[in-house]
């Protein structure tokens, strides 16, 4: 436990350090939101959900492929695979907390006649998602430029896709829409709960992808042989 | 140069030629109080601090070095093939506790590659490793963090072997100032120097007291007091047992090693 606390705990200090990464995490989802809020209400709540995610996204992206080359090297300091994936996606898990909490706020201050308890769980969600998803492209794509842009194309399918659409219930973050829709257009609770089962069946499915990839890429080679210390 | 840091190469060159400890101390004593007394640049007075270390070894002989312990590090028929290329065929290499052995050959001939191997970080297409004990690993470049303060990394590494926070700092700050170095508490990994950067690098991989040290040219950027300190440390830990691999490049320091694998391809006129 100490371990992957210890991991959770530099992947947030090396985060906090990096002032202009929480700069433009913080700027996304607000010009996001400035960009639709004389729309409909629920189209600047949706869009800033879908900033956070991709902000968070973005972040989990970056630091995953950062410390490729210093896994390895824990991996031989006595680390196990998922100390270093999971205590990755804690330190990400909190950042992107701490970033939606003045977006809530903000939500709470703007708009009137919401389900707020509905915007604080969509986005819960969001940042439950977007932790993993970035991890996955960054484990799978081994250099950033790849992986940003597979990340762009998953994002525009989202706001591009119509939501009623079989195809997009595959895209990831497509429970926040509708947990949003709950939330600001009172809609019945089917629209929560479909929410709430897409984010965790979405989460568990790239939890099990990243301890895939991370388990391959830092697994013990079948060439090397541990004899006793004589 | 001026005396002190004439003194202290010279004391780190009786130590890495093996001066019984007693015997080193003595002499350094003794050309510190003729510096002293009579005044005079050390270089005038008794010239390069490696030469005078050398004259002194053959006056006064070496101490007997510590009779290689068991096997640590056995790699047998390593081969590794990227596409068409073989970059290593067959290569094998025996280290036992107490022994420094190093990779030398030429550019492109497998060397990081080898010690990758040996460490299990990439799998060869044919052969195997068996090692003895714990596994330190010093890569090239790479492998420290960039947000990161140096007793952030030793808190980092020593998590992985269960050390509390304030013995990995102490630890490391410890194995770094074995290097010539103090490590800074306020300054981050990216704001160090490549030199000291790699110090950090190759503290970070002491750290964990491993009993097999596989090093890839940690020597990068260091200026020539710092190098001296590596090959000086170095020599400690292969006398507390440690059995290391140094890759290397750099051929004159092989007279301090005890084993040599060189992956030049025979045509090329490699040896093994």
């Amino acid at each position: 436990m100490n371990r992957l606390v210890t991991v959770a705990e530099m992947t947030l200090r090396e985060l906090a350090r990096r002032r202009g990464v929480l700069l433009l995490l913080l700027l996304m989802p607000l010009t996001f939101w400035l960009i639709r809020r004389d729309s409909h209400v629920g189209q600047s709540v949706r869009a800033l959900l879908l900033g956070i995610s991709w902000a968070v996204s973005t972040a989990a992206l970056f630091a995953t492929s950062a410390a490729r080359e210093l896994e390895p090297r824990l991996r031989l300091a006595g680390y196990r695979p998922h100390h270093l994936y999971l205590g990755r996606m804690l330190g990400l898990w909190v950042l992107g907390l701490a970033v939606s909490v003045p977006f809530f706020l903000l939500t709470v201050v703007d708009t009137t006649n919401l389900r707020y308890g509905g915007i604080a769980v969509a986005m819960l969600c969001c940042v439950l998602v977007a932790a993993p998803f970035g991890m996955v492209i960054g484990a799978l794509l081994p250099r950033e430029m790849e992986g940003t842009l597979l990340l762009l194309t998953v994002v525009a399918m989202q706001m591009l896709l119509d939501p009623a659409s079989s195809g997009a219930k595959l895209t990831p973050f497509w429970s926040s829409r509708e947990i949003a829709t709950w939330a600001v257009d009172h809609t019945d609770g089917g629209y929560l709960s479909r929410g709430v089962l897409h984010a965790a069946v979405v989460t568990a499915l790239l939890i099990v992808t990243v301890a895939g990839v991370f388990g391959v890429r830092l697994r013990r080679r079948r060439h090397l042989h541990h004899a006793p210390l004589v | 140069m001026n005396a002190d840091e004439w003194l202290r190469v010279f004391a780190a060159e009786l130590h890495q030629r093996r001066v019984a400890v007693d015997a080193a101390r003595h002499v350094v004593a003794e050309a510190a109080t003729h510096l002293r007394e009579g005044g005079g640049d050390p270089w005038l007075v008794f010239g390069a601090p490696q030469a005078y270390a050398a004259a002194i070894v053959e006056t006064i002989g070496t101490a007997p070095g510590p009779r290689p312990g068991p096997v640590r590090l056995h790699a047998r028929g390593i081969t590794k093939r990227y596409g068409r290329r073989t970059v290593l065929r067959d290569a094998t290499l025996t280290v036992r506790a107490g022994q420094i052995a190093a990779v030398v050959g030429a550019n492109g001939c497998g060397k990081s590659t080898f010690l990758r191997i040996c460490a299990g970080l990439i799998s060869p297409d044919a052969g195997e490793v068996t090692v003895s004990g714990r596994l330190g690993y010093c890569p090239q470049q790479g492998g420290t963090v960039d947000f990161l303060l140096p007793d952030e990394h030793f808190v980092l590494v020593g998590a992985g072997q269960r050390m509390a926070r304030d013995p990995a700092r102490r630890a490391g700050r410890a194995a770094a100032r074995q290097l010539g170095w103090e490590a800074e508490r306020d300054v981050l990994a990216r704001h160090l120097s490549g030199g000291t950067r790699q110090k950090l690098n190759l503290t970070m991989s002491t750290l964990a007291e491993p009993d097999v040290l596989l090093l890839d040219e940690p020597y990068q950027g260091f200026d020539q007091g710092s190098y001296v300190n590596l090959w000086d440390q170095l020599v400690r830990l292969r006398d507390e047992g440690k059995a290391i691999v140094v890759v290397t490049h750099l051929l004159n320091q092989l007279d301090r090693v005890d084993v040599v694998l060189d992956l030049t391809p025979a045509h090329q006129g490699g040896r093994s």
